[in-house]
Protein backbone atom coordinates (compact mmCIF):
# COMPACT_ATOMS: atom_id res chain seq x y z
CA UNK A 1 0.00 0.00 0.00
CA UNK A 2 2.58 2.48 1.03
CA UNK A 3 5.02 1.90 -1.81
CA UNK A 4 1.69 2.54 -4.49
CA UNK A 5 1.86 6.30 -2.50
CA UNK A 6 5.68 6.02 -2.17
CA UNK A 7 7.07 4.99 -5.84
CA UNK A 8 4.44 7.92 -7.77
CA UNK A 9 5.07 10.52 -5.40
CA UNK A 10 9.07 10.13 -5.63
CA UNK A 11 8.88 9.96 -9.09
CA UNK A 12 6.81 12.85 -9.80
CA UNK A 13 9.16 14.99 -7.24
CA UNK A 14 12.51 13.51 -9.54
CA UNK A 15 10.71 14.94 -12.21
CA UNK A 16 9.84 18.01 -11.20
CA UNK A 17 13.64 18.76 -9.74
CA UNK A 18 14.83 17.81 -13.68
CA UNK A 19 11.87 20.20 -14.93
CA UNK A 20 13.55 23.13 -13.09
CA UNK A 21 16.76 22.59 -13.92
CA UNK A 22 15.61 22.90 -17.79
CA UNK A 23 15.71 26.86 -17.28
CA UNK A 24 13.10 29.25 -18.97
CA UNK A 25 14.36 31.81 -20.98
CA UNK A 26 13.84 35.38 -19.18
CA UNK A 27 10.81 37.17 -19.92
CA UNK A 28 10.87 40.00 -22.32
CA UNK A 29 9.27 43.31 -20.76
CA UNK A 30 6.66 45.81 -22.54
CA UNK A 31 4.57 46.10 -25.14
CA UNK A 32 5.54 44.08 -28.12
CA UNK A 33 4.49 44.44 -32.19
CA UNK A 34 4.57 42.37 -34.67
CA UNK A 35 6.15 44.06 -38.52
CA UNK A 36 5.04 42.19 -41.39
CA UNK A 37 7.94 42.93 -44.31
CA UNK A 38 8.24 41.22 -47.80
CA UNK A 39 11.25 38.90 -48.24
CA UNK A 40 12.11 38.13 -51.35
CA UNK A 41 8.33 37.84 -52.37
CA UNK A 42 7.08 36.39 -49.17
CA UNK A 43 5.59 37.95 -46.23
CA UNK A 44 7.64 37.83 -42.80
CA UNK A 45 6.60 38.41 -39.50
CA UNK A 46 8.84 40.50 -36.85
CA UNK A 47 8.22 41.11 -33.29
CA UNK A 48 9.39 44.11 -32.16
CA UNK A 49 9.92 44.70 -28.91
CA UNK A 50 10.47 47.14 -25.93
CA UNK A 51 13.67 48.55 -25.95
CA UNK A 52 15.46 51.59 -23.54
CA UNK A 53 15.11 55.15 -25.64
CA UNK A 54 18.28 57.12 -26.94
CA UNK A 55 19.62 58.47 -24.00
CA UNK A 56 22.86 60.62 -23.21
CA UNK A 57 24.22 61.53 -19.31
CA UNK A 58 27.61 62.54 -18.09
CA UNK A 59 28.77 60.08 -16.04
CA UNK A 60 31.50 60.20 -12.73
CA UNK A 61 34.25 61.41 -14.68
CA UNK A 62 32.38 63.78 -16.45
CA UNK A 63 32.69 61.76 -19.85
CA UNK A 64 29.26 61.00 -22.12
CA UNK A 65 27.68 57.87 -21.96
CA UNK A 66 24.81 56.66 -24.49
CA UNK A 67 23.04 53.20 -25.38
CA UNK A 68 26.70 52.63 -27.43
CA UNK A 69 28.44 52.37 -24.22
CA UNK A 70 26.27 49.68 -22.96
CA UNK A 71 25.69 48.10 -26.47
CA UNK A 72 26.17 44.67 -27.00
CA UNK A 73 26.45 44.58 -23.01
CA UNK A 74 23.91 43.23 -20.09
CA UNK A 75 23.18 45.69 -17.82
CA UNK A 76 21.63 46.42 -14.33
CA UNK A 77 19.74 50.26 -14.24
CA UNK A 78 18.58 52.15 -11.32
CA UNK A 79 17.15 55.18 -9.58
CA UNK A 80 18.70 56.62 -6.76
CA UNK A 81 20.21 59.96 -5.40
CA UNK A 82 23.40 60.51 -2.68
CA UNK A 83 21.32 62.87 -0.23
CA UNK A 84 18.15 60.13 -0.13
CA UNK A 85 18.40 58.71 3.25
CA UNK A 86 15.38 56.43 2.67
CA UNK A 87 15.66 53.08 0.24
CA UNK A 88 18.89 54.28 -1.46
CA UNK A 89 21.43 53.45 1.10
CA UNK A 90 19.98 49.78 0.99
CA UNK A 91 20.02 50.02 -2.99
CA UNK A 92 23.86 51.10 -3.07
CA UNK A 93 24.08 48.09 -0.65
CA UNK A 94 22.70 45.47 -2.59
CA UNK A 95 24.07 47.02 -5.86
CA UNK A 96 27.69 46.79 -4.13
CA UNK A 97 27.08 42.82 -3.78
CA UNK A 98 26.20 42.56 -7.54
CA UNK A 99 29.15 45.00 -8.51
CA UNK A 100 31.29 42.54 -6.42
CA UNK A 101 30.35 39.96 -8.34
CA UNK A 102 30.76 41.29 -11.75
CA UNK A 103 33.49 43.36 -11.59
CA UNK A 104 35.83 41.14 -13.26
CA UNK A 105 33.19 40.31 -15.56
CA UNK A 106 33.43 42.35 -18.81
CA UNK A 107 30.24 41.41 -20.65
CA UNK A 108 28.40 43.25 -17.31
CA UNK A 109 28.13 46.69 -16.13
CA UNK A 110 25.83 49.26 -14.03
CA UNK A 111 24.67 52.23 -14.35
CA UNK A 112 22.92 54.56 -11.60
CA UNK A 113 20.59 57.71 -12.76
CA UNK A 114 20.65 60.34 -9.48
CA UNK A 115 17.05 61.90 -9.86
CA UNK A 116 18.47 64.74 -8.16
CA UNK A 117 21.19 65.90 -10.83
CA UNK A 118 21.17 69.38 -9.49
CA UNK A 119 22.72 68.06 -6.41
CA UNK A 120 24.41 65.23 -7.67
CA UNK A 121 27.24 66.74 -9.90
CA UNK A 122 30.24 64.84 -11.35
CA UNK A 123 32.38 66.07 -8.47
CA UNK A 124 29.78 64.90 -6.21
CA UNK A 125 28.99 61.74 -8.01
CA UNK A 126 32.63 61.10 -8.70
CA UNK A 127 33.56 61.28 -4.62
CA UNK A 128 30.67 59.19 -4.47
CA UNK A 129 32.05 56.46 -6.68
CA UNK A 130 35.30 56.69 -4.83
CA UNK A 131 33.75 56.44 -1.69
CA UNK A 132 32.28 53.01 -3.01
CA UNK A 133 36.05 52.06 -3.83
CA UNK A 134 33.95 51.05 -7.25
CA UNK A 135 35.37 51.51 -11.10
CA UNK A 136 33.95 53.96 -13.15
CA UNK A 137 34.37 51.87 -16.59
CA UNK A 138 32.01 48.99 -14.65
CA UNK A 139 29.53 51.13 -12.87
CA UNK A 140 28.29 54.14 -13.85
CA UNK A 141 26.69 57.20 -12.41
CA UNK A 142 24.71 59.27 -14.93
CA UNK A 143 23.85 63.11 -14.20
CA UNK A 144 24.40 65.90 -16.23
CA UNK A 145 20.23 65.89 -17.47
CA UNK A 146 17.83 67.95 -16.19
CA UNK A 147 15.30 66.11 -13.84
CA UNK A 148 12.81 65.85 -16.55
CA UNK A 149 14.46 63.81 -18.50
CA UNK A 150 15.71 61.60 -15.68
CA UNK A 151 11.70 60.59 -14.90
CA UNK A 152 10.54 60.60 -18.23
CA UNK A 153 13.37 58.47 -19.00
CA UNK A 154 13.02 56.06 -15.48
CA UNK A 155 9.08 55.87 -16.65
CA UNK A 156 8.68 55.38 -20.08
CA UNK A 157 11.84 53.21 -20.84
CA UNK A 158 12.42 51.75 -17.47
CA UNK A 159 8.74 51.31 -16.24
CA UNK A 160 9.93 52.46 -13.01
CA UNK A 161 8.54 55.35 -10.45
CA UNK A 162 10.74 58.19 -10.67
CA UNK A 163 9.18 61.39 -9.78
CA UNK A 164 9.44 64.67 -7.33
CA UNK A 165 7.06 64.97 -4.38
CA UNK A 166 7.63 67.57 -2.03
CA UNK A 167 5.49 65.71 0.84
CA UNK A 168 8.06 62.79 0.82
CA UNK A 169 10.80 62.93 3.10
CA UNK A 170 13.64 63.45 0.70
CA UNK A 171 11.48 65.23 -1.69
CA UNK A 172 11.04 62.48 -4.03
CA UNK A 173 9.43 59.27 -4.70
CA UNK A 174 11.20 56.66 -6.89
CA UNK A 175 10.36 52.51 -6.91
CA UNK A 176 13.88 50.86 -5.17
CA UNK A 177 13.96 48.53 -8.92
CA UNK A 178 16.85 47.07 -10.63
CA UNK A 179 16.67 46.93 -14.09
CA UNK A 180 17.97 43.96 -15.82
CA UNK A 181 18.65 44.93 -19.30
CA UNK A 182 19.97 42.85 -22.59
CA UNK A 183 22.46 43.06 -24.75
CA UNK A 184 19.50 44.36 -27.54
CA UNK A 185 18.64 47.19 -24.67
CA UNK A 186 15.34 45.11 -23.71
CA UNK A 187 14.34 44.61 -20.47
CA UNK A 188 14.53 41.38 -19.13
CA UNK A 189 14.10 41.25 -15.27
CA UNK A 190 13.11 43.21 -12.26
CA UNK A 191 14.04 43.02 -8.98
CA UNK A 192 13.36 44.55 -5.68
CA UNK A 193 16.38 46.47 -4.94
CA UNK A 194 16.27 46.77 -1.37
CA UNK A 195 15.60 42.53 -0.62
CA UNK A 196 18.96 40.45 -0.76
CA UNK A 197 17.11 37.09 -1.73
CA UNK A 198 15.65 39.11 -5.06
CA UNK A 199 19.04 40.62 -5.77
CA UNK A 200 20.22 36.86 -5.41
CA UNK A 201 17.85 36.26 -8.02
CA UNK A 202 19.71 39.05 -10.18
CA UNK A 203 23.02 37.70 -10.14
CA UNK A 204 21.67 34.21 -11.21
CA UNK A 205 19.44 35.91 -14.04
CA UNK A 206 22.31 37.70 -15.22
CA UNK A 207 24.65 34.69 -15.86
CA UNK A 208 21.77 33.00 -17.15
CA UNK A 209 20.78 36.30 -19.66
CA UNK A 210 24.93 35.86 -20.47
CA UNK A 211 24.15 32.02 -22.31
CA UNK A 212 21.82 33.39 -24.25
CA UNK B 1 0.59 9.40 14.20
CA UNK B 2 0.30 9.73 18.23
CA UNK B 3 4.02 9.11 18.76
CA UNK B 4 5.41 11.58 15.90
CA UNK B 5 3.42 14.15 17.76
CA UNK B 6 5.36 13.09 20.68
CA UNK B 7 8.23 13.58 19.05
CA UNK B 8 7.73 17.03 18.22
CA UNK B 9 6.94 18.14 21.10
CA UNK B 10 9.23 17.01 23.27
CA UNK B 11 11.98 18.36 20.19
CA UNK B 12 9.89 21.56 20.54
CA UNK B 13 10.31 21.81 23.96
CA UNK B 14 13.69 21.39 24.48
CA UNK B 15 14.81 24.26 21.61
CA UNK B 16 12.37 26.36 24.00
CA UNK B 17 14.66 25.15 26.93
CA UNK B 18 17.57 25.91 25.05
CA UNK B 19 17.07 29.26 23.77
CA UNK B 20 15.46 30.34 27.30
CA UNK B 21 18.35 29.53 29.19
CA UNK B 22 21.22 31.00 26.09
CA UNK B 23 19.07 33.89 25.53
CA UNK B 24 19.49 34.81 29.12
CA UNK B 25 23.04 33.60 29.96
CA UNK B 26 23.96 35.90 26.88
CA UNK B 27 23.04 38.98 28.93
CA UNK B 28 25.05 38.46 32.11
CA UNK B 29 28.39 38.80 32.98
CA UNK B 30 28.71 42.39 32.87
CA UNK B 31 27.86 45.22 35.51
CA UNK B 32 24.39 46.06 35.27
CA UNK B 33 23.19 44.49 31.67
CA UNK B 34 21.51 41.99 33.83
CA UNK B 35 18.42 44.23 34.64
CA UNK B 36 14.95 44.03 33.14
CA UNK B 37 15.40 48.14 32.20
CA UNK B 38 18.75 47.22 30.20
CA UNK B 39 16.92 44.43 28.16
CA UNK B 40 14.35 46.85 27.49
CA UNK B 41 16.42 49.47 26.66
CA UNK B 42 18.09 47.41 23.71
CA UNK B 43 15.14 45.83 22.25
CA UNK B 44 13.32 48.91 22.00
CA UNK B 45 16.88 50.63 20.58
CA UNK B 46 17.41 47.39 18.32
CA UNK B 47 14.29 48.45 16.51
CA UNK B 48 14.48 52.20 16.43
CA UNK B 49 17.54 51.42 14.95
CA UNK B 50 16.39 49.00 12.09
CA UNK B 51 13.87 51.99 11.78
CA UNK B 52 15.94 55.05 11.37
CA UNK B 53 19.86 53.97 11.10
CA UNK B 54 20.07 50.49 9.78
CA UNK B 55 19.34 52.01 5.95
CA UNK B 56 22.63 53.49 6.31
CA UNK B 57 24.84 52.09 8.66
CA UNK B 58 23.74 48.42 8.34
CA UNK B 59 22.04 46.21 10.35
CA UNK B 60 25.02 44.82 11.54
CA UNK B 61 26.70 48.17 12.57
CA UNK B 62 29.60 47.94 9.11
CA UNK B 63 28.39 51.44 7.61
CA UNK B 64 28.94 51.38 3.41
CA UNK B 65 32.27 51.57 1.78
CA UNK B 66 33.57 55.37 3.01
CA UNK B 67 29.99 56.72 2.08
CA UNK B 68 28.62 55.62 5.43
CA UNK B 69 30.66 55.21 8.96
CA UNK B 70 30.77 52.00 10.09
CA UNK B 71 29.51 52.10 14.34
CA UNK B 72 30.64 48.77 14.87
CA UNK B 73 34.43 49.86 15.39
CA UNK B 74 34.63 53.15 15.78
CA UNK B 75 37.01 55.61 18.00
CA UNK B 76 34.26 58.47 17.00
CA UNK B 77 32.15 56.90 19.38
CA UNK B 78 34.19 55.98 22.32
CA UNK B 79 35.25 60.13 22.01
CA UNK B 80 32.44 61.78 21.30
CA UNK B 81 29.56 59.86 23.16
CA UNK B 82 27.67 62.94 23.96
CA UNK B 83 27.79 64.46 20.20
CA UNK B 84 26.38 60.86 18.85
CA UNK B 85 23.18 61.55 21.53
CA UNK B 86 22.89 65.12 19.49
CA UNK B 87 23.52 63.86 15.66
CA UNK B 88 20.62 61.49 16.08
CA UNK B 89 18.11 64.07 16.90
CA UNK B 90 19.66 67.11 15.42
CA UNK B 91 22.16 65.46 12.44
CA UNK B 92 25.55 66.14 11.93
CA UNK B 93 26.97 68.06 8.68
CA UNK B 94 30.45 68.70 9.85
CA UNK B 95 32.85 66.12 8.33
CA UNK B 96 34.15 63.85 10.90
CA UNK B 97 37.22 60.85 11.14
CA UNK B 98 36.19 57.68 12.19
CA UNK B 99 39.30 55.20 12.64
CA UNK B 100 41.07 57.37 10.68
CA UNK B 101 39.06 57.43 7.63
CA UNK B 102 37.24 61.04 6.76
CA UNK B 103 33.38 61.12 6.15
CA UNK B 104 31.63 63.78 4.21
CA UNK B 105 28.16 62.70 4.36
CA UNK B 106 25.56 65.28 6.14
CA UNK B 107 23.51 62.84 8.38
CA UNK B 108 19.80 63.91 8.75
CA UNK B 109 18.93 63.83 11.95
CA UNK B 110 15.28 62.33 13.67
CA UNK B 111 13.92 65.41 15.40
CA UNK B 112 11.20 63.56 15.93
CA UNK B 113 12.67 61.63 18.92
CA UNK B 114 12.01 61.54 22.19
CA UNK B 115 14.79 61.63 24.83
CA UNK B 116 13.70 58.01 26.05
CA UNK B 117 14.26 57.06 22.47
CA UNK B 118 17.80 58.61 21.90
CA UNK B 119 18.32 57.36 25.57
CA UNK B 120 17.26 53.44 23.94
CA UNK B 121 18.92 53.74 20.26
CA UNK B 122 22.21 55.06 22.41
CA UNK B 123 22.27 51.73 24.64
CA UNK B 124 21.71 49.63 21.87
CA UNK B 125 24.42 50.79 20.02
CA UNK B 126 26.19 51.18 22.58
CA UNK B 127 26.24 47.65 23.94
CA UNK B 128 26.03 46.20 20.64
CA UNK B 129 28.87 45.14 18.49
CA UNK B 130 32.78 46.14 19.80
CA UNK B 131 30.62 48.25 22.50
CA UNK B 132 29.95 47.54 26.37
CA UNK B 133 29.03 50.87 27.84
CA UNK B 134 26.35 49.88 29.80
CA UNK B 135 22.94 51.53 29.91
CA UNK B 136 22.26 55.32 28.67
CA UNK B 137 19.42 56.10 31.18
CA UNK B 138 16.86 58.57 29.72
CA UNK B 139 17.73 61.02 32.35
CA UNK B 140 21.45 61.04 30.80
CA UNK B 141 20.22 61.00 27.53
CA UNK B 142 17.91 64.41 28.59
CA UNK B 143 20.78 66.37 30.10
CA UNK B 144 23.13 65.73 27.11
CA UNK B 145 20.23 66.38 25.04
CA UNK B 146 19.62 69.37 26.68
CA UNK B 147 22.56 71.07 25.53
CA UNK B 148 23.39 69.68 22.16
CA UNK B 149 24.64 72.74 20.03
CA UNK B 150 21.78 72.57 17.41
CA UNK B 151 22.57 75.69 15.56
CA UNK B 152 26.02 74.81 14.04
CA UNK B 153 25.24 71.19 13.86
Amino acid sequence: MIKKIVVPVVCLFISVCFLSCEKQPLPIFGQRQVVTREENGKQVNDTVYHTIAPFTFTDQDGKTITNETFKGKVYVADFFFTSCRTICPIMKTQMLRVYQEIQNDPEVLLLSHSIDPEYDTVELLHDFAARLDVKSEKWHFATGQPKEYVFDLAQKSYFATAMEDKTEPDGFIHSGAFLLIDRLGRIRGKYDGTKEDDVDRLMKDIKQLERE
Amino acid sequence: MSNRNGTIWISGSILIFLITVFGCSSNTGKPDTSSVKFTQYVVRGEELYQKHCSNCHQKNGSGLGLVYPPLNTSDYMDKNFEKVLCLMKYGLKEEITVNGKNFVQPMPGVVTLTDLEVAEIATYIYNSWDHNRGIVDVTEASRVIKNCATADQ
